[in-house]
């Protein structure tokens, strides 16, 4: 019995000497890990985004893209996240939609803007977007729906045209499931108030239209996709109101409201 | 690590062919492409719940096939809940990572020709003793 648990305790042994022994080698660096996932990701992003870019226009007003980019670039440096990563596009596109794609990759439809009622809502559902593409939800969820081989046949070119399009409905279709959903209101919260942004007006936009059951709901997509905006709205101001600090204005009254006029125009 | 003996007693060409075929077992599971740690253990335990009462040498070598098998099964598990943990939750690739598949690979390997080797020289009516594995084996399983 002694000989059987000697042999037994050495075998384990071998197991994890061998184990640790292999973990001298640098394998991230030799099978280059990093390099790979990030190309991968890349790819992804590119590839997505050219469905949704051939499909409807992409909006290149300056005033508009510095505008909205401007909301961005105080919720990244406030929180310490690079704003370089977060590539934002925002489409002509008939429905009230946000979401977000692999590599960063931020589309806004020009609606959602039209219908935020303050710069403040729209910074709340912006900060919520960018709390996926930080939370790596995007990745995480395109490898749920669709699965690991199905996204790398599609970055070497074995998957088609026709599995991307199926694909792209996912990410802009579908919301996460509800821990990240509310990982990422939890945390657009965080980010809106590192940034001096008051989420309140946020949550308020999911609880008015959340509780509201006029056509008017069911043509805002970004709220059909995510479901539960009342219960969504109550733990977001629940969140906020242990967070105590001065909110400023994100954009002056006059430029959201030329925002709004030059967004009519399109 | 691996060692041909002698038998208590001659086994006759039915018994060898059955021993042959426990060890078999896992690596038909293996072979049919099912990636799942448990298939090649359920695949050898049906085998060896089958062969209960067969003769000593069938149930000596079903019983070793299935304690080898065991022991794969953590490394295994362990590897494929590790997996499923990157891929769905937040965990990333480290280089730990990597260097305990590449250490479940060698053991698999090892497992996988040692398993060859033994179903080969089984099937000829040889008796192979694997280290530790034939020592529980002799533990648990009575020549009658």
């Amino acid at each position: 019995m002694k000989k059987i648990t000697l042999q037994g305790a050495t075998i384990i042994l071998l197991f994890f000497t061998t184990w640790f022994l292999l973990d001298q080698v640098d394998w991230m660096t030799l099978f280059e890990i990093e390099k790979n996932t990030e190309k991968t990701e890349e790819k992804l992003g590119e590839l997505y985004l050219e469905i949704f870019t051939n499909e409807d226009s992409e909006i290149t007003e300056p005033f508009v893209i510095k505008t909205v980019d401007s909301i961005i670039s105080k919720i990244c440096s406030a929180n310490d996240i690079d704003h370089d990563f977060i590539k934002m596009h925002i489409i002509d596109h008939v429905e009230t939609n946000a979401f977000a794609l692999p590599n960063g990759h931020l589309i806004l439809y020009n609606n959602l803007i039209r219908e935020s009622e303050s710069p403040e809502a729209l910074s709340g559902v912006i900060a919520h977007e960018i709390a996926h593409i930080e939370g790596n939800h995007v990745m995480k969820k395109l490898i749920k729906e669709v699965g690991l081989s199905v996204l790398i046949s599609i970055t070497t070119g074995n998957g088609g045209g026709q599995i991307i399009k199926e694909t792209a409905k996912t990410l802009s279709s579908t919301a996460f499931d509800r821990g990240l959903e509310k990982e990422a209101d939890l945390l657009a919260v965080d980010y809106l108030v590192n940034a001096q942004i008051d989420p309140e007006p946020f949550a308020s936009f999911l609880y008015a239209l959340g509780s509201n059951e006029n056509e008017m709901v069911n043509s805002l997509t970004w709220l059909r996709t995510h479901p539960d905006s009342e219960e969504r709205a109550k733990y977001i101001i629940e969140y906020s109101e242990n967070l105590s600090t001065e909110f400023k204005p994100v954009i002056m009254k006059p430029t959201w409201d030329k925002l709004k006029v030059e967004l009519k125009k399109d | 690590m691996i060692q041909n003996t002698q038998f208590d007693y001659t086994p006759g060409e039915h018994e060898a062919e059955k021993a042959s075929s426990s060890y078999l077992m896992s690596l038909i599971a293996l072979v049919a492409g099912l990636p799942l740690p448990i298939i090649n253990l359920l695949a050898t335990l049906f085998f060896f719940l089958g062969n209960r009462k067969g003769t000593y040498f069938v149930r000596w070598h079903c019983t070793q096939a299935l304690l080898s098998q065991v022991s794969v099964l953590f490394i295994n598990s362990a590897a494929f809940w590790w997996t499923i943990a990157i891929i769905f939750e937040d965990d990333e690739i480290t280089n730990k990572y990597i260097a305990y598949l590449i250490a479940a690979l060698i053991f698999n390997l090892s497992e996988f020709i040692a398993t060859m080797y033994t179903a080969i020289q089984t099937r000829k009516g040889i008796h192979v003793k694997w280290w530790f594995y034939a020592n529980l084996t002799d533990l648990i399983c009575k020549k009658s």
